[in-house]
């Protein structure tokens, strides 16, 4: 019985040796601490692996900027590798622990600071390639600061992600209800009469909906807005926890109540994130202004070449100035376990800081610049994308929306469902503002 | 020929089997090892990974400082994700609801399953020869459809505006519901609307794998017991009742556990078509585990999750195991 066991291990052991991948000693690093440029430029040539999700947009930008990169540096070869996206984070998740990412992950701002740099998967941009207050010079304030943690600076973003103050308009609707376009909205109560003017029911059912601005991220960015246009914050004042049960905070949720109760303009319980959002419905037709990011109409022109809409910018919620949070976009960073910091952070610095790398990634994903020079001289972005133009003017006004400890959990988990079902009058929006107090602060606690 | 058979039989009893010689010995072990590697690696380690990850306030976007990130950021917390079910937290709140949800959803799909393969069963089987075939292949079809498409197919059917039901329902002169998916007032008997509308997809396309079981049962039982309670005067009914459903209880149990086990399991039909919506009627265990583990990144919070759905099951299907062990001695 023995002598079976030790042939089955033994079999085993060399099975497995033949699939295990040949390792060598690493280093170790010390991630929080920057990147120190110790050794000189590569005699040989340097492969570095640079890993992004499989939109073929941004799929198809990086392909334009790595080829680029690679004719200016023949000593560094760039091995780029896309994943679907769900995939892409699962990827992640279990590459960092066995060690084994690339050396330059495309990641989402909003993430970095709460996840990876505080978990200390990432490198700190050194000092040589760019400081913090280099990068605020170039860069917009909003997505630069998702990678700005504690006094640290851990990557460059390729885009302002903007989700605020633009929507979708059906142009065929406006015709059909005899609105000028396009419009002059100077109050938001002109665009809500507006939106009446063109929703439609039918046999009691709401066909279009005249403002829809329910979506995961649209609930919460309307709140957030609302909150800061009065003046608020949703921080408490430790700057960790939040505040959402203030008067800023609920008078913004019966805000949102009373589009859907008071002014009907759009039914939160058949026009929802699940069903009928409005990156799928405003293209079908059932929805008149559908409030969303710029980035859906350049998805929009893609898959609906035909259907005649425009982006255009919207009114504030209170009539006052304009104030606004917004995620910080898309970026690249370099892994704590790279062997190749220098040849990483100069590839990352050739992609979002220089100014043509920028305007190659912007115009084929469909982004809005994170240079401040790319929209204070727009018009190489603009030839290709047009539909970004009113958010140019919306740009200056946004704050990075905040280390927020999970963003999905609060987005998707927390203020999406307590916020939709105060509109479909399944709780009031002094209810839903104390909910999401409760449940964002017990998140902040459980991360501690 | 007797005397030639007698010395190959004994070579072939089971108690002999270590005369096998050296080349056969290694043909088995080299047979066996890759399928054995393959199931330790991706089933038993993993399982057993769970069963560590679960004391663990563990996130694998954190830099831990022991083995495989363990300790350090990644702290061993013992009870703590267990305890923190019964907290008074949000998270904890919706894992309670998909427990209920999920424990809702097995206990409604599986007597509803039977009633309908088991009756389908016996009138498929009764019918002409010919037909047999052509119904069989026509319920086993969403079988081996895509679950993601047949979840997106039926989403377009329960759409509230442009879908065939409401429109099938307006034809006839009724009054749908306002909305079949997204609804959270909309509550019958206690079972939320979208809960029905995702058992209706879930059993559309998961019966024709009952049926086609029960079919192979059917016929598996001799016509002599048949014959027989006809000649003693028994009626159609009768016949099934005393007669075919007795025979069938192994079969029976096989699908009750299976279809119990498959639907405390179920995903896609919950991701796709409601998202967990609305208010978390309809967030399930697994889609519970997979939004903590793969969007939230809280593996620890997700493998204790996982422990409790691993119990779960376990108790179904030892429960069901007591229920419908066959005592009687009916054989055939």
């Amino acid at each position: 019985m023995k002598k079976r066991l030790i042939y089955v291990v033994i079999i085993m052991a060399v099975v497995l040796s033949a699939c295990a991948k040949t390792t060598t000693t690493q280093a170790p690093v010390v991630p929080t601490k920057a990147a120190e440029p110790t050794s000189p430029p590569p005699a040989e040539k340097v492969t570095i692996k640079v890993w992004s999700h499989s939109n073929p947009a941004f799929q198809k930008a990086n392909d334009l900027l790595i080829a680029k990169f690679m004719a200016q540096n023949p000593n560094i070869e760039i091995k780029f590798e896309t994943f679907e996206y769900d995939l892409y984070l699962q990827n992640l998740e279990t590459s960092m622990v066995a060690g084994t990412e690339a050396d330059v992950l495309e990641l989402f701002g909003t993430w970095i600071c709460p996840q990876y740099a505080k978990g200390g998967r990432l490198l700190e941009v050194p000092e040589d390639v760019m400081t913090y207050a280099q990068a605020k010079e170039i860069f917009f304030q909003a997505p630069l600061d998702g990678y700005y943690c504690d006094g640290k600076l851990y990557g460059l973003p390729h885009e302002f992600n903007l989700e605020n103050g633009g929507a979708l308009v059906n142009t065929a609707l406006f015709e059909k209800a005899g609105i000028p376009f396009p419009p002059k909205w100077a109050t938001f109560d002109e665009l809500l009469a507006d939106a009446q003017k063109m929703t439609e029911v039918t046999d009691g059912a709401m066909a279009v909906a005249g403002w829809d601005p329910i979506t995961g991220d649209g609930l919460t960015f309307t709140l957030l807005a609302g909150i800061l246009e009065q003046g608020g914050n949703y921080f408490a004042s430790d700057g960790r926890h939040f505040n959402f049960d203030t008067p800023e905070a609920k008078k913004m949720i019966q805000t949102m109540v009373d589009w859907a109760q008071k002014y009907k303009v759009v039914d939160p319980i058949v026009f929802t994130d699940e069903s009928n959002s409005v990156s799928t419905s405003f293209f079908t037709g059932n929805m008149a202004i559908g409030f969303i990011g710029s980035w859906a109409a350049g998805e929009g022109i893609i898959s609906y070449p035909d259907f005649k809409f425009d982006y255009v910018e919207i009114p504030t919620y209170f009539g006052g100035e304009r104030r606004f949070a917004a995620d910080s976009g898309w970026g690249k960073v370099v892994s704590a376990h790279t062997k190749h910091p220098l040849e990483a952070w100069k590839f990352v610095k050739f992609v979002t800081a220089e100014l043509d790398s920028a305007v190659i990634y912007n115009t084929n994903s469909g982004t809005i610049p994170a240079l401040k020079a790319l929209v204070e001289n727009p018009e190489k972005v603009l030839a290709v994308e047009p539909w970004i133009k009113p958010t140019f003017d919306l740009l200056p006004h946004g704050q990075y929306i905040g280390n927020l400890t999970d963003r999905d959990k609060l987005f998707y988990e927390i203020v999406y469902p307590n916020v939709l079902q105060a509109m479909q009058g399944v709780i009031t929006a002094e209810e839903a503002a104390q909910k999401i107090n409760t449940d964002t602060n017990a998140m902040v606690d459980a991360a501690q | 020929m007797a005397n030639v058979a007698i010395p190959l039989m004994k070579k072939i009893e089971p108690d002999k089997g270590q005369r096998l010689w050296p080349w056969q010995k290694w043909f088995v072990y080299g047979s066996l090892t890759p399928i054995m590697a393959l199931l330790l690696f991706f089933s038993i380690l993993p399982v057993l990974w769970v069963f560590v990850l679960c004391f663990y306030n563990y996130s694998p976007t954190r830099a831990g400082s022991g083995f495989l990130d363990m300790g350090g950021a990644n702290p061993f917390i013992g009870l703590g994700n267990f305890k923190a079910m019964f907290a008074d937290l949000q998270t904890s709140a919706i894992f309670r609801k998909s427990f209920v949800n999920t424990i809702m959803f097995a206990i409604l799909v599986l007597p509803i399953n039977l009633a309908i393969t088991l009756p389908l069963a016996v009138l498929v089987e009764s019918s002409q020869a010919r037909l047999k075939g052509f119904f069989r292949a026509i319920y086993f079809m969403p079988v081996i459809t895509s679950a993601v498409a047949v979840a997106i197919m039926w989403g377009y059917i329960f759409h509230p505006q442009q879908g065939l039901l409401n429109l099938m329902i307006k034809t006839i002169g009724l009054t749908p519901p306002r909305a079949w998916l997204t609804d959270p007032r909309a509550v019958y008997f206690g079972i939320p609307l979208a809960m029905i509308a995702v058992i209706i997809s879930y059993i559309w396309q998961d019966f024709g794998y009952n049926l086609v079981i029960f079919i192979a049962a059917l016929q598996g039982i001799p016509n002599e017991f048949r014959d027989a309670a006809k000649v003693d005067g028994a009626n159609a009914w009768q016949e099934f009742w005393q007669i075919t459903l007795p025979l069938l209880r192994p079969t029976m149990l096989f699908v009750c556990v299976m279809t119990t086990l498959s639907s405390l399991q179920v995903f896609v039909p919950f991701q796709v078509m409601t998202n967990g919506g609305p208010a978390f009627q309809t967030e399930v265990l697994v889609k519970n585990i997979y939004d903590n583990a793969f969007r939230y990144k809280q593996m620890g919070w997700a493998a204790a999750i996982s422990i409790v759905l691993f119990l779960l099951v376990l108790i179904f299907t030892v429960i069901q195991f007591r229920l419908l062990r066959s005592d009687s001695g009916l054989e055939y």
